[in-house]
């Protein structure tokens, strides 16, 4: 898990936590969560400095975070900033909005993307009203 | 001389402030176009320092101030910011100097020159042009009382029209500023020799004052005719004026630089109200730009629409979803969920117990801080046994207020679901609304939970109008669906706090879509107002605690949660809030045994144990980097074993 983290990615952090809390998941968790998205998502995003960095969700087989392209075609992959990506994870960015907005580009089915915005809120523990 | 400045002049103050640049021409614009609909007689009065009602407006002042500040270090630039600041307070005087034939004259010299304009050597052209005034001033009150102001009025509305069109950033602003740089550059004005002689300072003063104090003698009535004469002797003073005058000027402009520094500073003291219509102008300006803005959002938000529809084809010749336990949603974003799954064996259901009421008892219970697993259970039996309470709904919405209290969501939303649908039956519509749009936050279905509050605001204030923007965004976009509502949630709130009353269930409700949009700092605000009117609702000290908690502030959250749980000592959810706040602060073992005392709260009671609370407590061992321990987190096992593990809960 640790291996995804790279430096100068904060978006990584955010990978690295939501890889620990799929490891967290028991089975019949991680069927749920991989029922309720089904698909894959890759990720590249690019830094401050230019660097881009790749990681994969997997949320269709093997329900997994892993640096790199993704093994197997993504139903999507997205293109955005570290800071986009940053945003999205804290929910302060809808996803669409951005995507209106240009701030995240994608390749491949869209509105899968859409799902995305759920998947990174599992990667913190909140509160609830 | 004074065309060389002209050219090769320092290059001061308005080109290289952009900022300032469109202040200005905002103010200016809004003072000339006043100008043109107002009509020349009544309006002009109220820039007259002398008049009673209004002489330069104060924002003018600001905004004049600002300009000046920026430039202060530049030499002459005080000089300019008077020559165009003083035609409100001075209108008589520009006019008259406006009036020349060699203005014109001058005016089409500066066009041909694109750019020049703004380096045109203000620090003299200011001063001189005060001597202007000086001289001007005198011959035109002895020649007539009223003639300057109406020439000016019609002369000054022409050329802001001219002005106007050229559509250059600052030109309508700092035209009157260069104008007079032209005019004095073009011919040439030195003072000197002008009747007045050396004692321009006093004399300005002096002119000052009487051509004000013949303004505010005139009267309303146009003067038309008279009009046509006094530009025509106007042009006679100025063209002698000129005549007379040919060097000097340059010495003198820095002198006059003082002048114009004391008169501006007394400018700038006088406290003027700024004219009411240009307030109201502004703002219908604002509002029009505003909406156009608006206008726009709302076609990003139909291409999402149109996006979703594209997608929705899409999906069903396009199978990458195999689930069937996929959740279905209405259009307007409500999950479909099955129906409500009752507990097995429940002891309730017992007919040796059937003697009483199980409502009013788990009422009583709910009442008595009693275990709410427990109450849910009670209610439960109510239901199966037809025990609906009132309108047939209040016993499935408190089993779903119970539930998530509980900290069992998707219970508590099926059967809030169901107590809507029937409170909507029996005519109480809204029952349940807000709990379950609640609900829906939590689990971060944000469309449904727009709906439901919506829905809630109907059913709740009927006679508030609700947009039909409204209304269809719920079937659009997350994003600007919670735009919408928000909108006329804070519409509705606002009506309210100036009838001086405060709902605190609007405030709830505000709070709810602050705190899904990650809001949490207004979520927190809306928290604390309904607070101050319910200072004994557990439910609210918890969401308040729920907010800080999201809003990275976890060790105020606790303050909070400690509210809650000490009005209600049972309360699951804020237990496990707590637990959240602790793991999120570090402090791992704390946040495992506030899961643990909460999941054997809810085993003695012998309901069902939340799956929350077990899957959250995995993650704490996980960050405990306890791997056996998380193992061991599962529904079948027993609690107690992880006394053992030295947890005290």
């Amino acid at each position: 898990m640790s291996d995804i983290k790279e430096p100068g990615f904060k978006s990584s952090e955010t990978l690295a936590a939501l890889a620990a809390v799929f490891a967290g998941y028991n089975d019949e968790e991680k069927k749920a969560q991989i029922k309720k998205t089904n698909g894959i998502f890759e990720l590249r995003v690019k830094n401050a400095e230019g660097k881009e960095g790749v990681w994969t969700i997997d949320l269709k087989s093997t329900g997994s975070v892993y640096k790199g392209a993704a093994k197997s075609k993504p139903n999507v992959t997205l293109i955005m900033s570290d800071e986009t990506f940053q945003q999205l994870a804290e929910g302060k960015l809808d996803g669409q909005k951005a995507f209106m907005t240009g701030k995240l580009k994608t390749k491949g089915n869209m509105m899968f993307a859409t799902k995305l915005d759920g998947v990174l809120k599992a990667a913190k523990t909140k509160a609830k009203l | 001389m004074s065309l060389q400045g002209l050219i090769s002049g320092s290059e001061c103050a308005v080109p290289f402030n952009p900022l300032s640049q469109v202040l200005k021409h905002t103010e200016g614009d809004r003072s000339l176009q006043q100008d043109r609909v107002a009509g020349p007689s009544s309006s002009r009065l109220q820039h007259l320092p002398s008049t009673a009602s209004a002489p330069g407006a104060e924002r003018d002042l600001a905004l004049a101030r600002q300009f000046f500040d920026g430039n202060a270090p530049q030499a002459g630039a005080s000089a300019f910011a008077l020559a165009t600041q003083l035609p409100h307070a001075a209108r008589p005087m520009d006019v008259a100097m406006r009036s020349g034939p060699d203005l014109g004259k001058a005016w089409s010299d500066i066009q041909g020159r694109p750019g020049l304009q703004s380096q045109t050597p203000r620090s003299q052209a200011g001063p001189q042009m005060s001597s202007h005034w000086a001289t001007e001033f005198s011959s035109n009150s002895a020649m007539s009382l009223h003639g300057p102001a109406q020439s000016g009025s019609v002369q000054h509305s022409e050329y802001n029209q001219s002005s106007y069109m050229q559509s250059s950033m600052y030109r309508p602003m700092t035209g009157s500023g260069y104008m007079y740089g032209s005019s004095f550059s073009s011919v040439g004005t030195p003072l000197q020799m002008s009747d007045k002689g050396k004692g321009k300072e006093i004399d300005f003063e002096a002119a000052f004052a009487e051509a004000t104090a013949s303004f505010s003698s005139q009267a309303d009535s146009g003067r038309i005719v008279e009009v046509e004469d006094d530009v025509g002797d106007l042009a006679d003073t100025l063209q002698d004026t000129n005549l007379a005058e040919q060097d000097g000027a340059q010495s003198e402009a820095e002198q006059y630089a003082t002048d114009f520094q004391h008169m501006w500073d007394q400018l700038q003291n006088s406290e003027v109200p700024p004219p009411q219509e240009d307030m109201t102008k502004w703002e219908a300006q604002f509002n029009q730009l505003m909406n156009s803005q608006r206008d726009n959002e709302e076609n990003f938000s139909e291409y999402g629409d149109f996006a979703r529809q594209v997608w929705n084809e899409d999906q069903s010749n396009y199978d990458f979803t195999t689930s069937e336990s996929r959740v279905e949603f209405t259009n307007e974003g409500l999950p479909i969920l099955g129906p409500y799954t009752f507990e097995k064996d429940n002891r309730h259901l017992d007919p040796s117990t059937s003697g009483r009421s199980h409502l009013q008892a788990a009422k009583d219970l709910l009442e008595q801080n009693g275990s709410l697993s427990e109450v849910s259970l009670l209610l439960e039996a109510a239901i199966q046994k037809g025990e609906l309470g009132e309108g047939g709904y209040e016993s499935w919405i408190m089993l779903g207020e119970v539930k998530s209290m509980d900290e069992h969501e998707d219970a508590a939303m099926r059967a809030l679901t169901e107590g809507t649908r029937r409170a909507e039956e029996a005519g109480a519509a809204g029952q349940g609304m807000l709990s379950l749009a609640i609900s829906y936050t939590n689990e971060s279905f944000e469309r449904a939970s727009h709906t439901m509050l919506l829905q809630w605001l109907k059913a709740r204030f009927p006679d508030y109008h609700i947009s039909e923007e409204a209304w269809k965004s719920l079937s659009g976009a997350g994003w600007h669906s919670h735009e919408r509502v928000t909108e006329a949630f804070l519409g509705l709130a606002r009506v309210q706090y100036s009838g001086g009353e405060m709902d605190p269930d609007v405030q709830i409700a505000l709070g709810v879509l602050f705190y899904a949009s990650s809001d949490f700092d207004r979520a927190k605000d809306c928290f604390e107002a309904a607070l101050a009117v319910r200072p004994k609702d557990y439910l609210l000290w918890n969401r308040l605690g729920s907010s800080l908690s999201n809003g990275s502030k976890p060790e105020e959250a606790l303050g909070a949660y400690r509210e809650a749980l000490q009005l209600r000592p049972t309360y699951t959810r804020a237990i496990y809030n707590v637990g959240v706040a602790c793991l999120n602060i570090g402090a791992h073992k704390e946040a495992a045994e506030h899961m643990l005392g909460a999941l054997a709260m809810q085993e003695v009671s012998g309901g069902a144990k939340s799956d929350q609370l077990w899957y959250t407590l995995r993650r704490v061992f996980q960050s405990m980097g306890r791997q056996d321990l998380a193992d061991m987190a599962k529904a079948t096992t027993d609690v107690e074993a992880f006394r053992r593990e030295g947890f005290d809960f």
